[in-house]
This record gives structure tokens, C-alpha cells and sequence, in this order.
């Protein structure tokens, strides 16, 4: 017994050294371990306090860009309102108020957030919002700013959030080229935050450059059409089946700082009907 | 562990703020980062125990990976520059002095021992961390780019960090 305990005692630095190894390991390989654990990420509330205490300071330093990209936004809103306005009524005359089913107009709810931290040079990048699960945000609602989409929800505490960004090497999207309905699979690559690629589009895809990429909205985390990015050009791609494009996103992740919260209230029961296993890998 | 050692704790904690709050946001040319927080690795003193070295590292490590996402990047590269701190030291101090404790900086080591030294842990922290992160043979070329920019940019900062900390 004894020369049991001198030998761990002499040892006792390689044993530390192999369990620390061994622990780093496995937070390292296994995702699950630490994604389901909101102590080890950046929506814990020490981390949370300390980013948002600092968000109070750096806030203030994209807000001329934010404020431009805002009016234009809100320019074309009003002139979307504008239209469907003169359309809806145009509607009504024909058709009388009946013809619209009351549960479908109000599919969708937004809940406003901040950003706290963000990354954009790791290859899985993830940022950090100050809505959590008591603000009613769950893993896997979508997250758009006001010039697309930005990321998913990953992990929620009580009053923050992790997202993991589009800038993501593990998470795709589900998009489609706006005029011509064709569907891809959004991907980054990695380097540029500027720059992902549509992948799976099929090769009789009409397309040309500086088309719109938008969400096909096959999927409750984001309804169809919220802008992604435009196409630059089309690349080789690792399958000759389909084409790839380049695409330039359309939100700026180097300054994000205000995004929305996408919640599908048909979530629950879309996601229950399509399957029992749906991988998050492919949002 | 005696009291002098407790001292780091706040050096600690500044330093990962640092990390995390503004180091992390900054990538230089797209390459180059700085890991400011490993000072405090290079810094305890030359008899701190390997256990109590080891447990610095980890720790310090895993709290910058909560903080960035990183889930074991920093604790893995960290605990495995704790466990060649002492022998990384021993190839550059003379024989005579490794019989006395103490804590490595500019003023008690030299330029030109300390800054092989500091060079050194840098550059093997930037490399760890890098290939940790990006694990893949296929990004090789930028693995090494990014480890000699930002092994470069951190020796860089830590002999600021050095010439601040020791002056008291």
C-alpha cells in the first residue's frame, strides 16, 4: 500500500498533467459535453457580466455605419408598406376580408437584442446576446440584424444566449437564389468574414452575378426570403454535380451589434410532424 | 506555494481580462494575435511545484476558453506549456543560477537569456494553439503563418507587459 502511494506521490505531476490533458480532451472532441453545458461557454453569467459591463463602452463605436445601413432599411420598409398597402386594399375590394386564414399572419415574432461579443477569426465562431430563455429565446431560433441573416441560437441561459454566427464552419443554411427559386446550402469557409459559398446548386440553375441569395425558408428558424448575401461569381466546387457559388454576405459581421430573435410559433409542431431527428447541423 | 505566488492571482485575472476584452477582438493583418495571459505561466517563480504549475495553467487556460468559445483550445495548450516551462528555462540559464528561485523577467535573467526564453514559450503557445484550433494537415501553410506572426507579436507585448510589471 504503501509503495502504492510513494508511486503516485512521485508520479503525482504526470498523473495531473494526463488528467488535465485528458479533461481538455474531451471538451476539446466532444461538443455535446460543452454545449450542453452553459457553464463552460460565454452565456454563463460571469462571462455574461463582464462582456456586457464592456458592451456598454464599445457600443458606441459602429453606430454611424449601424445608423446608415438602419435608414436604408427603413426606407425600403416604408416603401414595401407603401405597396402592400395599396395591394392589400386593392385585395380587399376584390375579395372581401375572408379570405385570408387569421393564424397565418402572424407566424413569425421578433425579440430585439444585443450583441456583447463576437469573434469572427476562429474557424467556429460563436456571439454572445443579452436575451435569454427568460426573455423566451430557445436553442435553435434563428437571428437576423438588419441586413440578413447572422446565426442560430446554440445555447441559452437565463438571460443570455450563445449563437453560433454563420461564420461557422459546422452550421449551413438553407438558402435559394431570390429570382429564380433555385436551392443551395450555405457554408463558410473559413478566413474572409465577408465571403461563404452556396453549395448543391443544381447545374441547370439560372443564375447570373449579383443575384440575391435568400433563405428558402424550408426550415421554422427562418421564415423565406431574409436577405444573405449577392453571388460574385460561380467556383469549382468539390462535387462537379452542382455548381458552387461565391457569395458576398450581406451582413456585416465585424460590427454587429443589433439583431432580432426569430421565433416560429408553428416550431414545435413543424418540427414534430417533419421528423423526430432533425440534425442541427442542416438548419 | 508561498505568498509571493498568491501575488500572480491578480496579475492573473488583469491579464485575462486583457486576453479576452481586447486581445481577442484584435487580429493583426488577419494574422497575428497576442496571447498576453501565458505571462503568468512564463513569470511563477523557477521551484513552484509541476502540480501547482500545471493547475495555473489549466485553469487560467480553460477561463479564456469560456470566455471565447474555444472549448479546450487554450486549457490543452496552456497545460502543455506549464509542463515545459521549467525545462524550456533550464536550456538557457546558466548552471550556476539554477539553484536559486526565481521568477523569470528582464530584470532578474537578462535580455539575452530572458528573451530566448520569452521567444521560445511564445512561439511554442502561438504553434499549440493554432494547430489545436485548426487540427487539419490541410491548413498547414496558414497554421504556420499565423504561429510565426503571432509568436512574434506576442514576445512583442509580453516584454511591454514585462518592463510594466516589474517596475514596482
Amino acid at each position: 500500500m504503501r509503495n502504492i502511494l510513494n508511486f503516485i506521490i512521485r508520479y503525482s505531476k504526470w498523473f495531473l498533467f494526463t488528467f488535465y490533458v485528458l479533461v481538455s480532451c474531451m471538451l476539446l472532441v466532444d461538443n455535446n459535453v460543452y454545449q450542453q453545458s452553459v457553464y463552460l461557454t460565454s452565456a454563463n453569467s460571469v462571462a455574461g457580466g463582464v462582456y456586457n459591463a464592456w458592451s456598454q463602452v464599445t457600443s458606441y463605436f459602429h453606430l454611424k455605419s449601424i445608423n446608415e445601413s438602419l435608414q436604408t432599411t427603413n426606407a425600403d420598409l416604408q416603401n414595401q408598406v407603401l405597396n402592400l398597402k395599396s395591394e392589400l386594399a386593392e385585395m380587399q375590394t376584390l375579395l372581401g376580408d375572408s379570405a385570408m386564414p387569421a393564424s397565418m399572419r402572424d407566424r413569425f415574432g421578433y425579440v430585439s437584442a444585443s450583441v456583447i461579443n463576437n469573434n469572427t477569426h476562429h474557424p467556429r465562431n460563436y456571439f454572445t446576446i443579452n436575451r435569454g430563455r427568460l426573455d423566451g429565446i430557445r436553442p435553435g431560433m434563428g437571428v437576423v440584424d438588419q441586413n440578413g441573416v447572422v446565426g442560430i441560437v446554440n445555447v441559452t441561459g437565463d438571460h443570455l444566449s450563445r449563437v453560433i454566427s454563420l461564420l461557422n464552419e459546422t452550421q449551413r443554411f438553407s438558402v435559394k437564389l431570390r429570382n429564380t427559386g433555385f436551392i443551395g446550402s450555405l457554408a463558410w469557409k473559413g478566413g474572409d468574414a465577408a465571403i461563404a459559398y452556396v453549395e448543391e446548386m443544381p447545374r441547370h440553375a439560372v443564375w447570373q452575378i449579383g443575384d440575391t441569395i435568400v433563405t428558402s425558408g424550408y426550415s421554422t428558424t427562418f421564415p423565406e426570403g431574409i436577405p444573405v448575401g449577392t453571388v460574385i461569381n460561380r467556383v469549382h466546387g468539390q462535387d462537379d454535380s452542382f455548381f458552387t457559388f461565391k457569395v458576398k454576405l450581406s451582413s456585416d459581421f465585424k460590427a454587429l451589434s443589433s439583431v432580432r430573435v426569430i421565433n416560429d410559433i408553428y416550431k414545435t409542431e413543424i418540427d414534430s410532424l417533419a421528423n423526430y431527428d432533425i440534425k442541427t447541423s442542416e438548419i | 506555494m508561498n505568498k509571493s505566488v498568491l501575488t500572480n492571482i491578480p496579475l492573473l485575472i488583469l491579464l485575462i481580462l486583457v486576453q479576452v476584452l481586447v486581445c481577442n477582438n484584435i487580429m493583426l493583418f488577419n494574422v497575428a494575435m497576442a496571447f498576453v495571459f501565458i505571462y503568468v505561466i512564463i513569470r511563477l517563480p523557477m521551484f513552484l511545484s509541476t502540480n501547482w504549475l500545471l493547475t495555473w495553467g489549466f485553469a487560467g487556460g480553460l477561463i479564456v476558453d469560456m470566455f471565447a468559445n474555444t472549448p479546450g483550445v487554450n486549457a490543452l495548450a496552456c497545460t502543455l506549456l506549464a509542463m515545459m516551462k521549467r525545462n524550456m528555462l533550464f536550456a538557457y540559464i546558466p548552471r550556476d543560477d539554477r539553484t536559486k528561485d526565481i521568477s523569470p523577467s528582464l530584470s532578474t535573467l537578462g535580455f539575452a537569456v530572458y528573451g530566448k526564453y520569452l521567444f521560445s514559450m511564445s512561439m511554442v503557445y502561438c504553434i499549440l494553439v493554432f494547430s489545436i484550433e485548426y487540427f487539419n494537415f490541410a491548413n498547414i501553410k496558414e497554421i504556420a503563418i499565423m504561429s510565426a506572426a503571432s509568436s512574434i507579436l506576442t514576445f512583442l507585448i509580453l516584454l511591454g507587459v514585462d518592463s510594466l510589471v516589474s517596475k514596482k
